[in-house]
């Protein structure tokens, strides 16, 4: 057995800080969820890998009456997210949602939107994915990996990580608090996560994923526009029906428009010689 | 210095075995003293498309684990001198190589004088396939023209850039070379096949060689013959071209245009 001064001590409470996802919950009947998170979501059933999540009521279009509380959690889990509580929910919802298991946070007893370079892993912000807008919109969970506080160098600016040979398929590259340039280009299957901004000299064809602690200002660049997947700050977009004509192949940039809650992904041809 | 070659792909049935076989008989016919090493442990192909599986009496995981010295192990093949292969075990698993032993037969390998050794490697992204390309020198990337075998040959660049032996000791890295084979024109024509163009703008690394698709392949296979030994073979005069540009000589690609068969081929038939 460990040590003998913890015998008899069978449970003991520390205070210790979890790093949570939220998610921005818009609607509460539970085919509308599963119609929104299969097209968000579709081919990944384990998605969110366990993560804990808080469900966040405050962009609620109407109150319900009642909420099928069951049927939304399993909904959930099935994409192997695990709500833990809820916030900013209609006061004669509460009942249901204790009654479901969940805790019932007040707005006050944690911050989510921290500012991006405070040491406060995972801030992912209220993320409204393109049209057609499903309803719940977490930030993707593996855009943040367990990143500590930025990154920064002894001079004070973020690092650059340059990557100067193809990323190939399976392959992955994270550049921690600052940008990331690949000088030839990525292959399909291949992943760039950057908390700053993405720069690609040579094909984007893989996921490419900027902002991934929550920076709204990043961009994407690249010279030959073709990928899976392209997410600024957790908004992000995927191209079943292919790339749109204007900028498939051709340099292209994107970045979030709009502003708080109302953020667009936007997709332009980018205008150099 | 012998050149360590591996001759990989990622997707299986692709044609690694039969390059391994042509592109060593081709650099042994040209004077290199040259080694071929089955990697395919459990599965062993090489012995058969080299036709000299019944004189296999040690393989190379006798060698790894010291049951058997080299000499014992490599069978001299029975159409040029300078070639010798080391056939895979068939009793074992991939398991049974470890890093060490690979390295030790390389360097032993070496010290005999090889010029150059060539790995074929396995299929997968296992561990058969890591061993056969963690001391690569040059790697052969064997490739069909479809997208699945793309994306596999792109898997299998991505660890050669991370777990061969140049790379994690930050050397020159290991210099890719593109082969693509069973390359039919007349189905790039009709877009149901990837050109060789397609394939090498998505896997960027330099073109070898593009091998026809042919039905010479499998009565090669069969026979137990080198497919480059045929006579009057398009596949064969594509692998010596593969061999020519390996050694730096410039040679146009042959066998990627489509010509339309001339209506007597059409009346009598023909290839």
């Amino acid at each position: 057995m460990a040590d003998a001064s913890l015998q008899g001590k069978l449970i003991e409470f520390k205070g210790a800080s979890l790093a949570v996802m939220t998610a921005y919950v818009r609607e509460t009947d539970a085919v509308r969820l599963a119609d929104a998170l299969h097209m968000m979501l579709g081919g990944m059933p384990d998605f969110f890998a366990g993560e804990p999540a808080i469900l966040d009521f405050s962009q609620l279009g109407n109150s319900p009456d009642r909420v099928d509380w069951t049927a939304v959690l399993s909904l959930l889990r099935r994409y192997q997210l695990q709500p833990v509580g809820v916030r900013n929910l209609d006061e004669h919802l509460l009942e249901g949602a204790r009654r479901a298991g969940l805790a019932v946070l007040g707005a006050e007893s944690f911050s989510a939107e921290r500012p991006v370079a405070a040491a406060q892993p995972r801030t992912p912000p209220p993320a409204p994915a393109p049209a057609p807008a499903p309803t719940l919109a977490p930030a993707p969970v593996e855009a943040a990996p367990q990143a500590p506080a930025a990154a920064s160098s002894d001079n004070g600016l973020a690092p650059t990580l340059v990557v100067d040979r193809p990323l190939r398929s399976g392959q992955q590259v994270y550049a921690k608090g600052g940008d990331l340039v690949l000088l030839a280009g990525m292959s399909p299957g291949s992943e760039i996560i950057a908390d700053g901004s993405i720069h690609c000299y040579g094909p984007l064809r893989g996921r490419a994923l900027a902002g991934a602690r929550g920076d709204t200002s990043a961009r994407i660049f690249s010279t030959n526009f073709g990928p899976e997947l392209v997410s600024i700050a957790g908004v992000y977009r995927t191209f079943e029906r292919g790339i749109p004509q204007t900028v498939a192949g051709r340099g292209a940039q994107v970045r979030l428009t709009g502003s708080d809650n109302l953020h667009t992904l936007e997709i332009t041809p980018l205008q150099y010689d | 210095m012998a050149r360590v070659i591996v001759v990989t792909s990622g997707k299986g049935g692709v044609g690694k075995t039969t390059t391994s076989a042509s592109i060593s008989t081709g650099l042994a016919l040209r004077g290199f003293k040259t080694a071929v090493i089955d990697f395919d442990v459990g599965l062993r192909n090489l012995d058969l498309i080299m036709g000299c599986e019944r004189r296999v009496v040690y393989d190379l995981i006798n060698v790894v684990n010291g049951e058997a010295n080299l000499n014992q192990a490599l069978i001299k093949d029975k159409h040029c001198d300078n070639l010798f292969i080391l056939p895979a075990s068939q009793t074992r698993d991939k398991d049974a190589l470890t890093e060490e032993g690979v390295e030790k037969v390389l360097k032993d390998l070496e010290h005999l004088g090889f010029d150059y050794i060539l790995c074929d490697s396995p299929a997968g992204i296992e561990r058969g396939a890591v061993m056969a390309l963690t001391f690569a020198d040059e790697a052969i990337v064997v490739s069909n023209p479809e997208v699945s075998s793309v994306r596999d040959s792109d898997r299998i660049l991505g660890i050669l850039q991370s777990k061969s032996r140049r790379a994690i000791e930050g050397r020159e890295p290991v210099k890719e070379h593109l082969l693509v084979t069973r390359y039919s024109p007349k189905r790039v024509e009709d877009g149901e096949m990837l050109s060789y163009k397609d394939v090498q703008e998505l896997l960027r690394i330099p073109l070898i060689g593009v091998i026809p698709e042919s039905d010479d392949v499998l009565q090669a296979s069969n026979q137990g013959t080198p497919a480059i030994h045929l006579k009057d073979s398009d596949v064969a005069i594509a692998y010596q071209d593969v061999v020519a540009r390996f050694l730096d000589e410039d040679r146009p690609l042959r066998f990627v245009a489509y010509e339309k068969p001339g209506l007597l081929k059409r009346l009598f038939g023909g290839k």
